[in-house]
């Protein structure tokens, strides 16, 4: 997969060092499983991470600390030899399926406004933020907004454009406050995107802004 | 017990270390070796323990965090790959997952790889991540170089866990401005290990 769009690198070293939200994990976990170059870029801020963690220094271990690990492995000795992929991801990235059963096929949909259809994922924890697939018909928008912290978004089918560019299937837009867009879909099949913020979204327009609450975005 | 081998001149104290490490990771995996668990626990338990109070936790939790996750450093020793990551890496990825399970209640979601990917491990553009992995301390000595406004914004996000949006409200910062820091400052790092 021939991927244009990426996480900015500050958004790839905040996973890294674990300082973004569940549901921002959740996206970056699966764009990565598409995306060797930014898997590549992890590695590194994990690398950075790793040596960070080496140079911080020592603090005095509990005198029974030894021991008690003994005690814990004694306890349940079996190594793990665990491959935590599903068996079944119905096309999804893996990270992803468990959250979505039965693909992308199953989803029970809730209309929003014609043409635009949504499923919160209410099992993540995002803080005001929130996590949801959003499906968007050919030749919709959604209406003109700007966040309050940020927004990132991975393409599962489909594909839209907006102002800084045209999103296909794996790529991740990663946009903030400083970014007034307007997402239009432009492929033949519903464009499906996987949406985590970490703050509400804003709406330009009076009129949206009345929307937001009815829509619940 | 692993004894020290191939401690050839020419190379830093921090790769001595990291190859030893590797032996002991090795050791692990392979026989169960009790001598090499403790000389890994020796090495990393008292630096894991340190990240755990750096991120809020207090000394007895930080003391038992620190210890489950050397407990996982036995359990997933036959997961480690040395060609992908030096043993620092790996057991701060633990760390770091266990401490956001733990003192953040929420769940860290890592990418999962078919079986197929996991094996070739091939690094996108083919490089060698063996050689490469054994410049992360020579990351973290280099962190120290930065300017301190880079510095800073890497250490907050990597000690304090702190967000974008939170390192900017903690230094009255634009979020803008806080990203261009940290693109910079990672930016840097990467070109400085890949020369």
């Amino acid at each position: 997969m021939n991927l244009n769009n990426h996480p900015d690198s500050s958004t790839l070293l905040a996973y890294a060092a674990g300082a973004v939200n569940e549901g921002f994990s959740l996206v970056i976990a699966a764009h990565l499983e598409l995306c060797p170059e930014c898997r590549d870029e992890v590695t590194e801020a994990e690398a950075l991470g790793g040596g960070l963690m080496q140079h911080l220094p020592a603090a005095e271990m509990s005198d029974a600390g030894m021991a008690q690990i003994w005690e814990r492995i004694e306890a349940d000795p079996i190594p793990e030899k665990v491959h935590r992929r599903p068996a079944e991801t119905w096309g999804l990235p893996a990270v992803l399926a468990p959250f979505v059963p039965g693909g992308l096929s199953g989803v029970r949909w809730r209309t929003l406004v014609p043409g635009i259809k949504q499923l919160r994922l209410e099992n993540v924890e995002s803080g005001q933020g929130s996590v949801r697939l959003l499906s968007i018909s050919p030749g919709a928008t959604v209406p003109q907004h700007t966040h309050l912290g940020s927004e990132l978004t991975l393409v599962l089918q489909g594909s839209f454009r907006d102002e800084m560019g045209h999103y296909k299937q794996g790529d991740l837009a990663d946009v903030d406050s400083s970014v007034q867009h307007q997402p239009v879909v432009d492929s033949d099949q519903p464009c499906i995107c996987l949406i985590a913020t970490d703050q509400r979204l804003k709406f330009t327009s009076a009129l949206n802004r009345m929307l937001q609450p009815l829509v619940g975005i | 017990m692993v004894a020290a081998q191939n401690c050839s001149t020419g190379r830093t104290r921090g790769e001595d270390a990291a190859a030893l490490a590797i032996q002991w990771m090795g050791a692990v995996a392979e026989s169960q070796d009790r001598d090499a668990f403790s000389s890994l626990y020796e090495q990393f338990a008292p630096k894991v323990k340190r990240y755990m109070m750096r991120q809020g936790a207090d000394d007895a939790t930080a003391d038992d965090l620190a210890q489950e996750t050397l407990v996982q450093v036995w359990r997933k020793a036959s997961l480690y790959d040395s060609g992908k990551a030096a043993p620092s890496s790996w057991i701060f990825t633990i760390a770091r997952n266990l401490r956001t399970d733990r003192l953040r209640r929420q769940k860290y979601h890592e990418v999962e790889l078919a079986e197929e990917l996991l094996e070739s491990g091939l690094a996108a553009d083919g490089r060698d991540r063996a050689v490469e992995h054994v410049h992360a301390n020579q990351m973290a000595e280099l962190v120290s170089k930065l300017p301190t406004d880079q510095a800073e914004v890497i250490r907050m996000s990597f000690f304090e866990g702190l967000s974008h949006a939170e390192i900017g409200q903690r230094l009255d910062l634009p979020l803008g401005t806080v990203k261009s820091r940290l693109r910079l400052a990672f930016g840097r790092l990467r070109t400085a290990i890949g020369d």
